[in-house]
Formats: structure tokens, sequence, C-alpha cells
């Protein structure tokens, strides 16, 4: 499998330390932004598969920068991150297509699977476009189908 | 769709492709993504509402933080399986969101938190305060300023911070949102987890600082108690929590007290007490408890220090004793904080009110040093000098004016009462505060000399906490010895701190060797119903870790091992019952659990017939499933992926592949047939193998009145048609991927479903199976239904019966152990059709049970098939 691509998205330092470790320690690719703004920044160099997003953070909001996120790269997964329950929040962020809502303490095995998950549909978003470009082109070259 | 459309137009015309067929597999591999996502959430949320269903038994204890967290849990995960089927299918089921955002908003109508809209005072001077004044000043400081008003006791003199400033402050720049977070991002089960959690909330607001019209309102409300007195005083700060006693729950006394401030340190002080809301007692007590922490708010008395020569605390009864009325007043030199905390040794003096006033008995006991008010600020501790060691604290005279004064209060408000007093060098009594005493009802004195005992261990003490308990010792000698503390275990302490409170909730008896009945500690134990005993010299040293002891605290006595004779069965207490917090979850609920769509076949199984999140769960699972079998087996790709099952002989069995159900070995096949060894589906191997592993005996050979009913029922009843209304049901198709398999089938008059998924992600797996309907009449296909739901309890499934439609469930279990579950499954699936007919005849049903079990052993709970 090739490795997945994460930038994660959280105020706290010494969480963002901890789970970046990890998790590049099975092999994913890691960056860190500590704001919903040095996340737009960053994504603009890394072509991230999944963003993992902290709701709750100084300066821009977690909604807001999850919607700025789906507008210009709609085929990343967000996931969305909490350690206060709003299900407001929850349901609002799912609307504007994260792809799961998680409450901290999260098991490590379950993020994993999570981030495995995000990443699998977005290989599979991105497929069906490219399928869809493809029909387009033979389409236009056969015109006996019609 | 486009791709689709485009498909079926050419696919009359020219064969498919390579390119073609691969892009039709990439399409279903797509589809299936979806899917499986959609079952994902479906598992979680079957998951959680069995979790929400044992919350409501109530036996273990929680908070409003974690019903904020499940429910949204819940629905997240409800939500996210409507989005999935909308997906799987974009036209027909939009009207799901409508009916949850109804739903949900029933459900956050009773989990919301209340705010609080009333602009009060900030400040109340405490002789303007009395019982009335409750709500504004915490329960402890009204008590206090009605028996000063209005029974002339003598009481400081000083202001109360109201719970408007509380609420104040804690809503200044979004502090208790930030509080909340914390709270909820701790897993509150882990002793470290909530040590920290408490540590960091307290921290947090002791660091934050009072909005300024609050914090100048205090100081004014100091200056103005030094012009009084003409001199700069100090205050007792103490607090007077709001919210605990609702639904009968007694203050629990775990809230911080700071003796002997000056101005300097008075708003830190006062944050400091505001903070012990949380501390790691006062949360343990409210998870316990169920109170929810939005009602609770810490006001805070701020009283003017008495010069303490002697002080403690009375009781106008025994707390541990209803029948027993005698006085108990618990008294040291100087400050009472060693009663207070348990963390030395008291006189106690037994006062009884009848005929007149007199004492009954005196222990006095050796005190080696005092607390008194330091120069500066905060008290200190001071070792006595050596004619006061032994001598009792009060004089006669004093122990009797204090039993009068506590008479007095616990007329007045017609409850006994639990009194902290302090007598001045010049025998002034004075009242510190009272509350309403906790009694514990006793559940039996025991013969003093009951033969059939052993012989003591250990004995002596005095009874904190009646009851009896046994577990294995574990004695704490330092505070980092409370975080290794194993559930259930005996508690060994040296001193009766109230910093071990958190541990009662956890441990089946107290043993220490000092403190008494009117410590805190103390009144946690009776609070939470273990037993304890105090006062047992030398029970660290006497008692070894690990070793398993029985405490009688009735008794006085410590056995070695269990001594059964001491226990009467005493049912495990539900702590929720009737706790605020309970009924919030049990009105949410209501919202979420009940599953009103059953039948998948009525005509009322859509959308606006939901009416819990269950129904949603329920509908959204059924329709996928029904969406994955229309398009597999749309015309246009029926070829490509649904094909007749061959084991050895091609059997009555379709598998449809949702993506790498099959080997492309099979998919070569021509024929639209596939060999069981080329299907690569697991789950359904297990399956199969479970249903195929053993002949069926045939149909049972019915008795008359066995076939009169099924002749009788399928004139009355239009349902039992063998043939379903779909064609997914007129056929039996597995539908499969590697980690995937449903078959939902017809055998006859009954219908069976079976649903698993088995990966190496574990907590993912799960098998699901319903059973129902049959031919004979309705006892007996109950009958059957009980009959199957028992066999699949004993292998761990859980297992809902609701007349003939039986369903289990089962979570969790590894490949193997799936596996094993999955042979069950298939056997039961083709061994217990027609068994409705023979169900009212005992004998029969017996053989075939036993037959089953014996069947059962064929397959091998350990074997891992290689796939």
């Amino acid at each position: 499998m090739i490795s997945i691509k994460v930038l994660l998205v959280d105020d706290e330092q010494n969480f963002l330390c901890t789970l970046n470790k990890r998790l590049s320690k099975r092999g994913m690719i890691v960056e860190v932004a500590g704001s919903g703004e040095e996340a737009l920044e960053k994504l603009e160099s890394f072509v991230a598969d999944v963003v993992l997003l902290d709701v709750k953070m100084g300066g821009m909001d977690g909604l807001t920068a999850l919607y700025l996120i789906k507008q210009k790269w709609p085929l990343v997964e967000v996931m969305m991150l909490t350690g206060h329950a709003r299900v407001e929040v929850a349901l609002r962020g799912l609307e504007l297509g994260a792809f799961d809502y998680l409450m901290k303490p999260v098991d490590f095995k379950d993020l994993l699977y999570k981030l495995e998950d995000a990443s699998m549909r977005k290989a599979y978003q991105e497929e069906k476009i490219l399928a869809r470009k493809r029909n387009k082109q033979k389409i236009e070259q056969s015109p006996t189908v019609y | 769709m486009g791709m689709f459309n485009w498909f079926l137009s050419r696919q009359n015309k020219v064969e498919k492709t390579q390119e073609e067929l691969a892009e039709i597999r990439r399409s279903f591999a797509s589809r299936y993504n979806q899917f499986r996502l959609l079952i994902q959430a479906n598992t979680r949320a079957h998951e959680l509402v069995a979790e929400l269903e044992e919350a409501l038994r109530g036996f273990k204890p929680y908070g409003m933080h974690y019903i904020q967290a499940l429910c949204t849990r819940i629905s997240t995960s409800i939500y996210q399986m409507i989005k999935h089927l909308n997906e799987l299918n974009p036209e027909s089921y939009s009207e799901l969101f409508v009916v949850f955002d109804d739903i949900q908003n029933n459900i956050q109508a009773h989990i919301e938190p209340k705010s609080y809209v009333q602009t009060r005072e900030l400040i109340v001077d405490i002789h303007d305060v009395g019982r009335d004044q409750a709500d504004l000043c915490g329960p402890k400081m009204a008590m206090l300023g009605e028996v000063g008003n209005k029974l002339n006791l003598p009481i400081s003199s000083g202001f109360v911070i109201t719970t408007e400033s509380f609420h104040r402050f804690m809503k200044k720049s979004g502090l208790i949102e930030e509080i909340d977070r914390q709270i909820q991002g701790a897993d509150l089960d882990s002793r470290e987890a909530m040590f920290q959690t408490s540590s960091k909330v307290m921290q947090l607001i002791i660091e934050s600082s009072f909005p300024d019209d609050l914090a100048e309102a205090i100081l004014q409300a100091y200056d103005s108690l030094c012009v009084t007195f003409g001199m700069q005083v100090k205050l007792a700060v103490r607090s007077s929590a709001l919210g605990e006693d609702i639904e009968g729950t007694a203050f629990a006394g775990q809230y911080r007290s700071v003796l002997n401030v000056g101005r300097e340190f008075l708003l830190s002080a006062c944050k400091e007490v505001m903070a012990s809301k949380y501390s790691q007692q006062a949360m343990a007590y409210r998870i316990n408890r169920g109170i929810k922490d939005e009602n609770v708010a810490v006001c805070v008395g701020c009283m003017v220090m008495v010069d303490a020569h002697a002080s403690g605390v009375a009781y106008s009864r025994s707390p541990v004793n209803i029948r027993d009325e005698n006085i108990s007043i618990h008294s040291v030199w100087g400050l009472p904080k060693a009663v207070v905390d348990g963390s030395a040794e008291t006189d106690e003096f037994l006062v009884s009110r009848v005929p007149d006033l007199h004492i009954i008995s005196r222990q006095i006991a050796e005190k080696t040093e005092k607390y008194i008010c330091g120069v500066g600020e905060g008290i200190c501790r001071m070792p006595l000098i050596e004619s006061d060691r032994n001598a009792p604290s009060l004089t006669d005279g004093q122990v009797l004016c204090i039993a009068m004064e506590v008479l007095r209060i616990e007329e007045y408000f017609g409850l006994p009462q639990d009194v902290e007093w302090a007598m001045t060098e010049d025998g002034q009594f004075h009242l510190l505060q009272c509350r309403p005493l906790l009694q514990v009802e006793q559940d039996m004195v025991l013969a003093s000399k009951n033969s059939s005992l052993p012989a003591p261990y250990l004995s002596g003490g005095r009874n904190a906490s009646p009851g009896v308990g046994c577990g294995s010792v574990f004695i704490v000698r330092k505070d980092a010895d409370i975080l290794l503390f194993p559930d259930g275990a005996v508690l060994v302490i040296k001193q009766a701190l109230s910093s071990m409170a958190p541990l009662l909730g956890r441990c089946s008896a107290v043993i220490s060797e000092q403190g008494g009945v009117a410590g805190h500690l103390a009144n946690v134990a009776r609070e939470f119903g273990v037993p304890a005993l105090f006062g047992v010299k030398g029970a660290q040293s006497h008692l070894t870790n690990g070793q398993t002891i029985t405490v009688d605290a009735d008794g006085r006595t410590v056995y070695d091992g269990l001594v059964e004779a001491l226990f009467n069965k005493k049912p495990r207490k539900r702590i929720m019952r009737g706790s605020p917090v309970q009924a919030t979850l049990r009105d949410a609920a209501r919202h979420i659990v009940r599953l009103n769509l059953t039948d998948s076949d009525s005509l009322n199984f859509k959308p606006e017939q939901c009416r819990t999140l269950h129904d949603i769960m329920r509908f959204c699972h059924e329709m996928a499933v029904r969406e994955m079998f229309e398009f597999g087996t749309n015309d246009a790709f029926a070829q490509a992926a649904s094909r007749q099952l061959i084991c050895n002989v091609p059997k009555q069995f379709w598998v449809l592949n949702l993506d790498d159900g099959i080997d492309p070995k099979g998919e070569d096949r021509a024929d639209h047939c596939v060999l069981l060894e080329h299907v690569n589906s697991i789950p359904m191997r297990a399956v199969f193998k479970g249903m195929d592993a053993v002949p069926w005996e045939g149909p049972p050979p019915v008795h008359p009145r066995g076939l009169m009913s099924v002749m009788f029922e399928a004139t009355i009843n239009p349902d039992l048609n063998p043939a379903g209304p779909s064609r997914f049901t007129q056929k039996n198709y597995f539908m499969v991927s590697k980690n995937y398999c449903s078959l939902q089938s017809r055998f006859g008059f009954h219908f069976c479903g079976v649903e698993a998924l088995v990966s190496d992600r574990i907590t993912e797996n799960y098998a699901s199976f319903q059973f129902k309907g049959g031919a004979a009449n309705l006892k007996r296909r109950i009958l059957r239904a009980r009959f199957v739901g028992d066999i699949l309890s004993e292998f761990d499934f859980k297992i809902r019966v609701r007349e003939d439609n039986m369903s289990a469930r089962l979570e969790g279990l590894d490949q193997a152990g799936m596996e094993y579950r999955l042979n069950i499954l298939g056997y039961l699936m083709t061994h217990t059709r027609q068994l409705d007919m023979i169900m009212t005849d005992q004998v029969e049903v017996e053989r075939r049970k036993t037959k089953f079990f014996q069947d059962f052993k064929l397959f091998n709970p350990k074997k891992i098939e290689v796939s």
C-alpha cells in the first residue's frame, strides 16, 4: 500500500508531536499545522490525502477551516477531531463533507483504520473522476454510439 | 451514472472489452467501499446503542459529559449511514435527512445544558443571609446565616460570594467551554486520566482572573469588614456548593477551605475554593451520584477567623446507628482541621439527651500537635506541650454547652445535625458551619458471639461506615500508590485523609489506623455504602498486600480470608437510579433506542415511519443491502457479477460478487457458475461450511396436528408465500466480498438472514442473524425462535426475540472466533428448517438439541482456514 499523506492540525503541541511520531512510525507521511490558517498554507505545497483537524482552535475555527479546505481541494478527506462533543458541530461538519467526527480520547488503532478508510475513499473518488474523463473522451471518439 | 448508461447502451451491440470489464469492476469496488463504510457506521451505532442501554441500567457511574458524548457519537454514526445510503442511491432517500433532524432536535432538547440568566447580587453580607437565600449562597451558608440570625448563635462576621458570581466567572472568556472540553476528552474510568484532568481544570480556573467588577466587589467587602473590626482581619474561605442535594444527595464536604487568608491572597483563595468543584473527589462524587456538573455552583463564604482554643465536629445523633440518639462530640486543641480531614486521633465525648443532658463517656486520645493560625497567612502545626497531650481538650461544662447548642440547631431544623464548632479561650461557643447529618441504616446488629465465625485477625477501632466487605489487602502509603489501586481491594491506610475519597467508589472496604467517624472520608464511605473501620492500631504492619480479608465494620473485626457467614446477600446497587443524570439519559433514549420498524416487508417500512434513531439505522442498513443487490443484478451487470454456486454439484445458491469475493479464475468461467473453491469470501465460506457439514435429516415427521396447523395458517396468512416479494428473496443469494457476506433466504416458509464482516480489524467484525416466520401456528414459531436464540446465546450472541422474530448479533471477535460462530449459524440455517412443526414435542426438541451440540464439535474453533 502506498503510504498515506496526513496533515495534522491542532493547537496542542504535545498532541501534534506524539501523533506525528506514532503515525510516521506506521509509514505515513505526516505534516503538522498549529492552526487553520497554517493548514491552508501547508496544503498549497503538501498534497495531503487526509487532514485530521481539531475542531476547536485559536484563530480560525475548525468548521471554517474544513469549509475552506473542501472548497479548494474537494477530494482531500477531512476528519474532525474534538475534545468537546457538540452534536451540532459534528453534524454541520459532516454536512460540509467531513469524512468523520472523532472524539478524544481516540483509540490509536481506530484512528489508523479511519485514516486508511479515508484515504481509500479518496482513491476511489479520484478513480471515478478519471473514469468519467476517459468515458467522455471515448464518447467523443466514437460517434457510433448515438 | 453516465458511465453505466453508456455501458447499458453499448452492451447490446458489442462484447465487452477487457478494459470495459475493468471499469465495471472498479465501479463495483467503489460502490462496495461506500457500502462498507455504511455497515461500519452501522456496527458502531449498534455498539453505542448497546452501551446506552447498559448505562440506562444504572450500575456504572457516569455524568452529563458522558451522555453528551455518547449521544453525539450515536447521532454522528446514524447521520453517516444516511449520507452513505444517499450516495449509493441519490434519488430515493433524501426524506431521511428531514426525519433525522426532527428526532435529533428531540434528543438535543434533553441533553443541552441549561444556561443561567438571572442578574442578582454578586456579594451578600452573612447577616443578611437566611434559608431563603439557599439558591444564591448555597445551602451551607444559607443555614449558617439562618441559625446565626434566628437562634442568635454566635457566628463570625463575613460575606458570601454568590452563585451569580460563580457563573459570571465561569462564563468569562469561554472558561466553562474549555473546562467541558478537557473533561470530555478524558477517559474518566482511568484514575490517572481523571487525576490529570482534575488538576488541569483546577489549574485553568486558578489561573483565570475574575471579571474586574467581581474582583473589586470582593475586595471592597473585605475592606468594609476591616473597617468594622478596626484591623486587618483574616478570613476562613469556605465552599458552599449548590446543586449537590437535588434528589436528596447529602453534601459531602469534598470542597476546599482555605484558612487564615488576608487581603493579598483573598482572590486566589476564592478561586481555589471555586476550582475545587473539579477536585478529583468532587468529580468522582458527581459521577458516582449522577449529578450534573452544570447544576453545581460553588459559592464562597468568607468568614472572619475564629481563634479557636479547641474545636471539632459534633453529631446530634449517631451517624451509623439510627436508634442511637446520643450526641457525640469530637474535639482537638486548636483549629478543627485534624477532626475534619481525619489526620489525627481526637477526643470523643458522648452525651445522653435523657433525662437531662449528661456525659456518658469520654475517650481522651493522645494528641501530639495542634493547628493554629499562622502569623502571616495560612495555618501551621505546633507540637503540644506535655501537659496538654493527654488532657481532655474540653471541660465537662464546655461539652454540655456544645451539646445544648447542637440540640437547639437540630430542633430548629427538625433534622439530625452535623455541626462544626469552635471554643475560644474565653469559653465562648462559635458555630462554624452546620448541615443535615447523613445517617446510615444498619442492616443488622450481629449477635455478639457468633460461634460459626473464625478467630478474629485484628479487632478494635470504630465503625466509621457500617457493613461487611471482603477483598484483597492494598496498603496505600503514599499518593502514588493510589494510582495502582486495584478494583475491589480493601484500602488500608494510616490516616483517614480525604484525598482517599476517589478510591471509595472502587474498594470493598476501608481500614484506617487513625481518623474518626466525624471525618470527611467516613462521610463519603457512608454515602457510598463502603464498610469502613477506623482506628485499627497497626493495621498496615499486620496486613500484607494481596492477603484476602473480610472486614466487619459493625463487629469491629477483621478476619483472614473470606468469611461467608457474614454476608447476607445484598444485591448490587444501581447507583445511578433516580439521579438527574439518569433521568436525562432516559428522556434522550426515548428517541434513540426503541426499534419500531421491525418488519422490512411491511408497507410501513419507509422513512416517514422512523421514530427513533434505531429505526433510521435499521432502515438504512436494509436499504443499503437492497441497493447493493439491485445494482449487482441489474440486467446489464448480472452476468458480470452473479453466478450459481457449484460445490460438487450445482446448488440452489447464487453468489453475487460485490468487489473482491471471487477469484479471477472463477471470473473467467463463461457459464455463470462459480466453484466454491473460487469463492474468496472468508465469512461466506464459513457460513457455507456450516450449512453443508451435515446433511439435513429432511422435514420432521409431521404429526397430524402439526400439518393441520400448516394448512390452517396457509389459508389465513397471505404472507405465507414461499416466494418473497422481490427477486432478492426468490433465489438464495450470497452477496460477497473478501471480508463480507450477506445471505437472505427463504427456506420453505421461514426467513433467514445472515450477515457478517470478518477481517483483521477485529473491532469492526460482526455477525448478525435473523430468523422469523415458519408454517406452524404462532405459538410454535415463537418456540422455535426462542429455541434458536437459546442455542446462539451459548455462543456469545446477543439475542432479541419478539414474537416469532429472532435476531442475534455478535461483535468484535478475531477471524477464528468469527468463523466458528458462522459455522454454527450456517448449520442452524440448514437444520432448523421446519422445526417449528415439532416444537411442542419436548422429547423431540431435546433430541435435536443434543444432536446439534454433538454436531457443533465438527467445527473446531481453534483452526484457522487458509483462504
